[in-house]
């Protein structure tokens, strides 16, 4: 965890360094327009996403190891729950599309 | 975003030899000053209408012929049937207590063309209309206006629309607007979540297919399939919690 938070900030850090060097070269423009931005958005997305997901199908599936018989239900209401943590990365694609 | 017609569409275009226009402020690519233009026929241009009547028509035949060969010992369409039918009825009757049966029709009905649209994803030679956000944002409209209709029969009007304001007299002026905005909001949700899922799939089943066509696209394609199918159940489970939140009253 340490680890990636690291990560990001040097990589944020070092984007906004490269952009205050050169504002306007064409490089650094292309990099802060559109498909750039659009993909780095989709990743930030990505990565909520999978992190909340695990963290639901696990607790489902302690739930269904400790209560099989309740296997159904939980599946039913892991789905929905899925679906609602998944429309948040749709609308980080959708906007993706819009940018692009 | 880019218009990709289906090959169907395109087809149907050479075939019957349709006139290709330029379209106003769609399919233009801005290119350094320059624009350059694109034409569609209106086949290709309303691809998505194409490939959604087919996929009603679809429905309605599959329907009509295994209705009108109904047996009592079932053959292998109507075991399907029987058992799409058999799963939306206990879902709509777990969640809805008063005459489930009554919203039966309407649920099934989307369901089903929910779910041959996602098929045409994988279906070669289709594109899937509920690709397209017009089509994912007229089946959540149609759902917003049954359940609201439905809440405003079985609730009245005045004690439909005062329930969104809140026990609470004086947070009204806050509460409503919220509610409302809620309310409405809902339909983005229902629809894009529906629109960005097949289309996110296609794109990728599509670049998968661009990088090596012979076997790769094959984990894609099951992969649309389990999803075409998983959407469908959110959007039907949405459509039956929203639905029963409305014409829900306590005794």
């Amino acid at each position: 965890m340490k680890k990636f938070f690291t990560t990001t900030l040097l990589f944020t850090v070092s984007v906004a360094l490269f952009g205050m060097e050169d504002a306007t070269s064409t490089v650094t423009k292309s990099l802060f327009e559109g498909q750039f931005l659009a993909h780095l958005s989709l990743a930030i997305a990505a990565v909520g996403c999978g992190l909340a997901q695990g963290k639901a199908v696990a607790a489902a599936c302690e739930g269904i190891a400790r209560n099989p018989q309740a296997a159904g239900e939980i599946r039913t209401t892991m789905i929905i729950g899925l679906a609602l943590i998944e429309a948040l990365v749709i609308y980080a694609l959708v906007a993706a599309f819009a940018i692009k | 975003m880019e218009h990709h017609a289906s090959f169907l569409a395109k087809w149907l275009t050479e075939l019957f030899h349709l006139t290709r226009y330029q379209w106003e402020g769609f399919g233009i690519i801005q290119e350094e000053g320059h624009s350059a233009h694109e034409y569609f026929s209106v086949l290709e241009r309303y691809d998505h209408l194409l490939n959604a009547s087919l996929a009603v028509f679809f429905t309605l035949i599959i329907a009509t012929w295994v209705r009108s060969r109904m047996t009592k010992i079932p053959g292998p369409l109507q075991q399907v049937f029987e058992m799409v039918i058999g799963g939306l009825d206990d879902m709509v009757k777990a969640s809805i207590a008063h005459h489930a049966e009554r919203y039966l029709p309407f649920i099934g009905t989307i369901a089903l063309f929910v779910f041959f649209n996602n098929l045409f994803g994988i279906t070669p030679g289709l594109s899937p209309a509920t690709s397209n956000w017009n089509v994912t944002l007229g089946a959540a409209l149609v759902v917003f206006c049954y359940y609201n209709f439905h809440g405003m029969r079985e609730k009245g009007f005045w004690s439909y629309w005062s329930h969104f304001a809140g026990p609470v007299v004086f947070l009204v002026p806050l509460m409503f607007p919220l509610e409302i905005l809620g309310l409405l909001s809902r339909n983005l949700s229902h629809s894009l979540r529906l629109f960005g899922n097949i289309a996110g799939e296609h794109l990728v089943a599509g670049i998968f297919f661009a990088i090596l066509p012979l076997f790769l696209p094959i984990p894609m394609l099951f992969l649309g399939l389990f999803f075409g199918l998983i959407q469908t159940f959110v959007f039907t489970v949405l459509s039956i919690i929203y639905l029963s939140g409305a014409v829900a009253h306590d005794h």
